[in-house]
């Protein structure tokens, strides 16, 4: 394959691994604030996303896939809300380990690798079409 | 009279941006993955010194790599960005850099085979 058409490849898996990664942060601000809805259940457990290099052997080029989808092992906070369903006898409720300000930072890394991605998308397409523009009539 | 090479350099060259092109994007699409080792292609002057030798294709489902594709190394981390916590080694804003170049220098090589076959219809023009 060319190799010119083999960097659009990877640079859509590219494209494909960083929206993954959006979907799964946006997962977790949703439910930054989900509890359980019975007494000391355990609430919204923090998801994570693992990338992986894979080897394309007709084109040698390494494209990216998400290898894993897991989940975060941390502990949970807990708050006091007694009028919360999910309230233990002392009043506790637990709420879920997504650290906002993480989720953010992670967004704003996948948004940045998404757009270099798409910056060499347009690089690829360039230099195809500059090849082509050799076809073209000069006069 | 001597043989016009100007054709073949200018195709070699172009298939050596080609696939810096592509080891570029590998980069970038891996810039997050863990472990990985950003890769570069060994410089256009080297490649033209050393003659590769390349397996033979004599059905048409073989692979074979182009010539190029066998000088795919891995590049050393830079200062500036080092190697992450994850032991990642690539550096957005360096790849960046490197596909602005691949897309100049490759514009220019087309451009240059444009002028010259231009002037090469010029000569047998009536």
């Amino acid at each position: 394959m060319d190799p010119l058409v083999a960097s659009l490849k990877v640079a859509a898996s590219g494209i494909e691994a960083q929206s993954t990664r959006i979907r799964i942060v946006s997962e977790n601000l949703a439910n930054a604030r989900s509890t359980g809805d019975t007494p000391g259940a355990d609430p919204f457990r923090r998801k994570t996303v693992t990338f992986s290099a894979e080897l394309d052997r007709a084109t040698n080029a390494s494209l990216v896939q998400v290898s894993r989808l897991g989940f975060d092992e941390g502990d949970f906070s807990s708050e006091y809300d007694p009028g919360n369903p999910a309230a233990d006898e002392k009043g506790f409720v637990k709420m879920p380990n997504v650290n906002v300000l993480v989720e953010m930072a992670d967004m704003r890394e996948a948004n940045r690798s998404y757009e270099a991605n798409l910056q060499s998308i347009k690089q690829s397409r360039d230099l195809i079409s500059a090849t082509i523009d050799l076809l073209r009539a000069s006069q | 009279m001597q043989p016009i090479q100007l054709f073949e350099l200018a195709s070699k060259q172009a298939e050596w941006l080609a696939v810096r092109q592509s080891v570029v994007a590998g980069n970038i699409a891996n810039s997050n993955t863990p472990g990985f080792k950003a890769k570069d292609v060994t410089p256009f002057q080297s490649v033209l010194e050393t003659t590769g030798i390349r397996m033979a294709a004599t059905q048409p489902g073989h692979f074979t790599e182009t010539e190029m594709a066998s000088r795919v190394i891995e590049t050393r981390p830079t200062e500036e960005i080092g190697v992450q916590e994850s032991g990642n080694t690539v550096g957005l804003a360096e790849e960046l850099m490197k596909e602005g170049q691949v897309k100049r220098e490759f514009e220019l090589n087309a451009g240059l085979v444009k002028a010259f076959h231009r002037m090469m219809l010029m000569t047998v023009r009536r």
